[in-house]
């Protein structure tokens, strides 16, 4: 069996797939054939690559068997708890219970995608109003009125506050459908005053002392909530090892990160990155799990590191990506045209940063919650982009767009002011709906273009 | 006097004002000739209309914005990193049942009269802050009792003015619409500088608008003051007036909205309901088909871009055809 690190397409993989089963490949449960969620209806992986790498094979696994093990749970006894839009803060308090489960409503975002809109959760969306003119986040809406894709939870919290006005307005709408939500207040992060007393954050934005207060008095609400919801005390002691837990997944996250985001040649394929910086959000239900699949994902991309292979051409144009695409398959696409992924920031960094473990549980959550790069000012936000830009040595910066989503329309022209300002890189600022077949030859152009821009400045 | 810009019905023109600055609610122009902002894809016309306005210069010493959409946030910091006029980004909580957002609302109050100290405000005390309060509650009860006796755009116009300097705000000179026209309510958020003709071409049309809950009109007003709680704590008052009053789309959970709305548009014998968003503001937008299910009024949608008060027209040809139906 050639076992060269390599990108496959779904058909490749199901044959694969049988040779490493009849090789002795041992899977978890929720393993098998990839071509089995096509069938069921995840049709885009058709027009997906892949990469090869059994440990690839379970990521792709483990994030396409989440509705099962979702329903597992609540077959089992496990109460569940639809954490939405954090992106990362209330899911670490929820697995800090054992007999609690989060997921992320907002998932929902990438099932026009995957399904190639062969639902009815636009449709639906479009009933109610929220039209193509709201972010593909609007699929959530569909998902909450049909039900066919995520069960009820019993808790529903959702922040907002300094958060996109497309969400906090869609939540609403599901709230509005007899839906209840418990909201909690994610202040503007801003520049401390004068004398004011600062904190720093994970991954070093401040905030003044007076905000993290307000942001511990908000989850503390969350934290009852929780308690009450599972019948049992959430303690400090409970949510310190949860916290150890959260960042155990972070630790194994950065080294990937940077491993795959610096080796050359690419060790990993920016889809599969991707999903792998997907999971710290919510752990994809299953947290044991999680870290189980992602030292598997680590321990490949250190074999090939030290074997000196990759999947990509050694002369693969490393570029920084900013913000997550609706359509999975531009990132196959990024590498068709002769780049790679170096970087990205994709709305969640505060949730790949260490939380502080030195601190008292609810101050260091409180902290996390405040260093989301868009709960602050873009200038924070780009600051962080140039300074990850410097540190992966990336040569380009794509700003994806998510179709009608509030903050793009102004962001891209403040993150690429500041890169031209900072750093001597072309940027291109490109808008990726759910479904960007239409739009291939032109992204793949414009991709082009930039990748090759970045190539004569080599010379 | 120096002028503080606002933008935004929770700031209290009474904490402007008391600290002896002269308050400029903003009316940004419509789009056109240097705007580049307003008409930029995805941009909420409104809030690309505040950026062209601050880089094009305004007539104050600062700008306060605040949080209650996102777009006007990323507004401020564009602004802000612009550099031609300081801005102070005012940080209105989307919830409000809690202790801690009310501490929190009136804390950023207490911030914006340090960030007044530094644009040349002096800080009132007590008895100043109360005076200046009286006196626009006054003037606002004075304007809501005239308000059969006023048109839509009178009525607006006023309002607006309240929200300035009110040595300068004479009352209006009753120029009440023709009693036969349907009665109307408009709502949504705020409108541009141009937009104010919009309560003419309605009038025009045969329309009569008895609530306007527009951002700048009624809906957006404080509540009455307490003299008893303006007398234990007048900067408290102030803050409960404005952040535990005011109905809006922001607020998480909204229903306080349609529990005002239910109230005023009985109360008013209201026939239809004249729905003006911006395009891409999704806060309004996402309302409206709630609207339509809540309500057993009429609703005529009336999506607004940066360019609308070029098509007076096809403003007239709708609202005649919505007033058709009513008739």
């Amino acid at each position: 069996m050639n076992d060269r690190p390599r990108k496959i397409t779904l058909d490749q993989w199901d044959d694969r797939h049988a040779e490493l089963r009849a090789a002795g490949l041992n899977e978890p449960s929720y393993g098998g054939p990839l071509g089995r969620h096509a069938a069921q209806g995840d049709v885009r992986l058709r027009k997906l690559s892949f990469d090869n790498s059994p440990a690839a094979l379970r990521l792709w696994n483990f994030l396409l068997s989440e509705e099962d093990r979702l329903r597992d749970c609540k077959a089992r006894g496990k109460k569940l708890v639809g954490a939405m839009k954090d992106l990362g803060t209330v899911p670490v308090m929820v697995y800090s219970l054992p007999n609690l489960a989060a997921f992320y409503p907002d998932g929902a975002w990438w099932l026009p995608c995957m399904k190639e809109n062969r639902t009815d959760l636009l449709k639906i969306a479009d009933s109610l109003g929220i039209d193509d003119s709201f972010c593909p986040v609007r699929a959530m809406l569909g998902a909450f009125v049909n039900q066919k894709h995520f069960p009820l939870p019993g808790l529903l919290t959702c922040s907002v506050g300094a958060t996109c006005d497309d969400f906090s307005a869609i939540a609403q709408r599901v709230e509005s459908l007899g839906f209840p939500i418990l909201w909690w207040e994610i202040p503007h992060r801003r520049r401390p005053d004068g004398d004011e007393p600062v904190v720093e954050l994970p991954g070093g934005f401040t905030a003044p002392e007076t905000q993290v207060a307000f942001v511990r008095a908000e989850l503390e609400r969350i934290r009852r909530a929780l308690a009450d919801y599972a019948g049992e005390p959430l303690t400090d002691e409970l949510l310190s090892a949860g916290i150890e837990r959260a960042n155990q997944v972070r630790s194994i996250l950065g080294k990937l990160r940077e491993l795959a985001y610096c080796a050359n040649p690419c060790p990993m394929p920016a889809l599969e990155m991707l999903i792998a910086e997907m999971l710290a959000i919510h752990f994809c239900s299953d947290h044991n799990e999680t870290v189980a699949v992602l030292a598997e994902l680590r321990d490949e991309v250190v074999r090939r590191v030290r074997a000196g292979i990759g999947v990509l051409a050694d002369d693969a144009v490393r570029v920084f990506w900013v913000n997550p695409v609706a359509d999975l398959r531009v990132m196959n696409l990024l590498e068709d045209a002769g780049g790679r992924v170096c970087g990205t920031e994709y709305l969640f960094c505060h949730a790949l940063d260490p939380i502080p473990a030195d601190l008292p549980p609810m101050e260091a959550l409180a902290r996390m919650a405040l260093a989301d790069p868009m709960v602050g000012s873009p200038r924070d936000r780009t600051g962080r982009i140039v300074a990850d830009i410097r540190r992966f040595g990336a040569e380009a910066l794509v700003v994806s767009r998510i179709p009608g989503a509030s903050h793009c329309a102004w962001e891209a022209a403040a993150i690429g002011e500041a890169v031209r300002a900072q750093l001597d890189i072309p940027m291109i600022d490109i808008e990726v709906p759910s479904l960007a077949d239409a739009m291939r030859p032109t992204l793949r152009t414009r991709l082009e273009a930039l990748l090759e821009t970045a190539r004569t400045r080599r010379r | 006097m120096t002028a503080i810009a606002y933008a935004s019905p929770f700031v209290p023109v009474e904490w402007i004002a008391a600290h002896g600055l002269r308050p400029l609610w903003l009316r940004p122009p419509a789009a056109g000739g240097g705007a580049e902002f307003a008409a930029a894809r995805g941009v909420c016309p409104y809030a690309g209309a505040v950026v062209d306005a601050a880089e094009t210069g305004i007539d104050a010493s600062a700008l306060v914005l605040t949080t209650i959409c996102d777009q006007m946030r990323f507004a401020s910091a564009l602004i802000e990193s612009s550099g031609r006029c300081p801005v102070f980004l005012l940080n209105v909580p989307s919830t409000w049942q809690t202790g801690e957002a009310r501490s929190l609302y009136l804390a950023e109050l207490c911030r914006l009269g340090r960030f007044f100290e530094k644009h040349g405000g002096k800080p009132p005390n007590g008895a100043e802050l109360a005076r200046v309060m009286l006196a626009y509650d006054r003037a606002r009860s004075a304007l809501l009792s005239a308000q059969s006796t006023l048109s839509a755009r009178q009525f607006a116009e006023t309002a607006a003015k309240y929200r300035g300097p009110l040595e300068t705000a004479s009352p209006p000179k009753p120029d009440a619409p023709p009693a036969d026209g349907i009665p109307l309510a408009v709502l949504g958020g705020p409108l541009l500088e141009a937009d104010y003709e919009f309560f003419d071409v309605l009038q025009r049309a045969g329309g009569r608008v008895v609530l306007d809950a527009t951002e700048g009109g009624e809906r957006t007003m404080p509540r009455g003051f307490d003299p008893r709680k303006i007398d234990a704590d007048p900067l408290r008052a102030l803050a409960d007036a404005y952040f535990n009053a005011i109905p809006d789309a922001f607020r998480r959970p909204n229903a306080a909205l349609y529990e005002w709305l239910g109230r005023e548009l009985a109360a008013r014998h209201v026939r239809g309901i004249v729905f003006r968003r911006y395009v891409w503001c999704d806060l309004w937008h996402a309302e409206l088909q709630r609207l339509k299910r809540w309500t057993a009024l009429p609703v005529l949608d009336l999506d607004a871009g940066a360019d609308d008060v070029a098509a007076p027209n096809r403003m007239q040809g709708r609202f005649e055809a919505f007033l058709e139906m009513l008739a």
